[in-house]
């Protein structure tokens, strides 16, 4: 009879273990996505603040008029360089996206510039690290929407709580740049 | 949210039956070999046993882990050219679906080809391969090219590669066997020549089995390859949160009538975005894919 109840006791104990060692694995490896996916918003950033400087170069002999649009990629490359929290990158990654997307529009004016090898390339390269900004901010918050739900909800709620997690906030983005997700192709 | 978590319920889903579908095209090639042996000796079933069966799971295992060349090289595909500008631009959108994925990087491969197609293939999430056609790299805008990668990525992601590779494999290992067979009976005459021996409908039976087999294995995947199309589309659109680029991709596919022929082996049609052999949009048992009109509907309706 003891017999019975101490091995019932003791299932109990194991099932309880490893419910909360699974707990405990999900939450920190979706802790860990999130920040993975930082980082690789992160990484995109610095990429585009370093092809900055030689679109700057390429376009400089073509567009001596143009001093108001390329002062603005400028400014905005030194916000993002200086850029501390995820919120001011993002916010600083928007005012050059609004800025670059002025110089492509300008550039249209310019045939020599358009047909020009370098700046072809420099556009493509641009595109591609935009859209990848804005899909890993997408996957940062899929990733952070995942994990408040999990430790949101019972019973994820108590185990967030004995591991002192706390929701993550997610990306803003503003209502100007949600419309346009990728720039032209 | 409530789409987020659907997302990762089908991905569970997928997981299991896939370990179900590979479970029954093992069985099914198992069950080949015995039929031939039967055929073969009949009055002694241990000779397949002793000999066929390890050569059966020698190629299995071969044919698994060569699977992606063997599909690589049946579309006759090479690694997409960053020097091109097309084949740049295609790494650039494999490269963002991934990030919006979520997953590895894939390697990225081209197919000379004027039609437009897509397929992914790969063993798992971590080692895959996304391929397009030339045509498709000339004929789809990027909003367009972005759409079909996305659902390709999707296949990667739900799953989907690992149980289309091992069905071909299978398909195309079992109707080897039975052209073999074929062939050694009617110039061999190796089975008829004992037919003396063994029960004369169950010799009959075993070679319709043989021969009906492939089918065996091509209906047992084609019973859950639509519906995961379907998936993969509406994945994908949940992906690019543009179910446009995907749409009007399938509309070009549509009405895409290329004068030559679409090059590359028949067995690997379940691979691509749509079907490279046929063109009707009639649903039958047959097809691989659900009709492209009904696709595109459910796109437009997200």
């Amino acid at each position: 009879m003891w017999i019975w109840i101490l091995f019932i006791l003791i299932i109990i104990v194991v099932l309880l273990i490893l419910i909360y060692v699974g707990y405990y694995n999900r939450i920190i490896r979706m802790e860990n996505r999130i920040d993975n996916s930082w980082a690789q918003i992160d990484v995109q950033l610095r990429r585009r603040a370093e092809l900055i400087p030689n679109l700057m170069e390429t376009v400089k002999g073509y567009m001596k008029h143009e001093k108001e649009v390329l002062e603005n990629v400028t400014k905005a490359r030194t916000a993002l360089m200086s850029a501390k929290t995820p919120q001011e990158n993002i916010d600083a990654d928007n005012m050059l996206t609004g800025a670059l997307k002025t110089l492509f529009a300008v550039a249209e004016n310019y045939p020599d510039l358009k047909a020009n090898q370098n700046f072809l390339n420099l556009q493509d390269e641009l595109t591609n690290t935009e859209n990848k900004i804005a899909y890993s901010r997408q996957h940062f918050n899929d990733s952070v929407l995942a994990f408040n739900n999990t430790i949101e909800t019972f019973p994820g709620l108590w185990f967030a709580k004995r591991m002192g997690r706390k929701t993550r906030e997610m990306l803003q983005i503003p209502e100007a740049t949600k419309e346009v997700p990728q720039v032209k192709f | 949210m409530e789409k987020k978590l659907l997302v990762e319920d089908h991905i569970r889903r997928n997981k299991q039956l896939t370990v179900v579908v590979c479970t029954l095209m093992a069985l099914l090639f198992i069950a080949v070999i015995f039929a031939v042996g039967y055929i073969f000796f009949p009055q002694n079933l241990l000779i397949p046993l002793v000999f066929a069966l390890p050569i059966a799971i020698f190629y299995v295992l071969v044919t698994y882990s060569f699977s992606v060349q063997t599909v690589l090289s049946a579309a006759k595909a090479r690694p997409a050219n960053p020097q091109i500008r097309e084949e740049k631009l295609l790494i650039h959108r494999v490269e963002e679906m991934s990030i919006a994925a979520g997953l590895p990087m894939p390697k990225v491969y081209v197919q000379d080809s004027e039609y437009i197609n897509a397929f992914a293939t790969g063993k798992k999430p971590e080692k895959s391969v996304i391929c397009t056609t030339t045509g498709a790299l000339r004929k789809l805008n990027q909003e367009e090219l972005e759409g079909v990668i996305a659902h390709e990525m999707s296949h990667i992601k739900n799953h989907d590669i690992l149980i289309a590779t091992v069905t071909i494999g299978v398909v195309g290992a079992i109707a080897l066997i039975a052209e073999i067979l074929f062939y050694s009976m009617f110039w061999g005459g190796a089975g008829r020549g004992r037919k003396s021996e063994g029960n004369a409908a169950l010799m009959i039976l075993a070679i319709l089995f043989v021969i009906l087999a492939p089918i065996f294995a091509r209906l047992t995947y084609l019973a859950i390859s639509r519906k995961r199309e379907y998936l993969a589309d509406s994945n994908g659109a949940y992906l690019t949160r543009n179910p446009n680029g995907l749409a009007q991709a399938l509309g070009k596919i549509k009405q895409d009538y290329p004068t030559t022929k679409p090059k590359g082996s028949k067995t690997i049609a379940p691979l691509y975005i749509s079907n490279p052999f046929k063109s009707t949009s009639v649903s039958s048992i047959w097809s691989t894919h659900p009709p492209i009109d009904e696709r595109i509907k459910r796109l437009r309706s997200m």
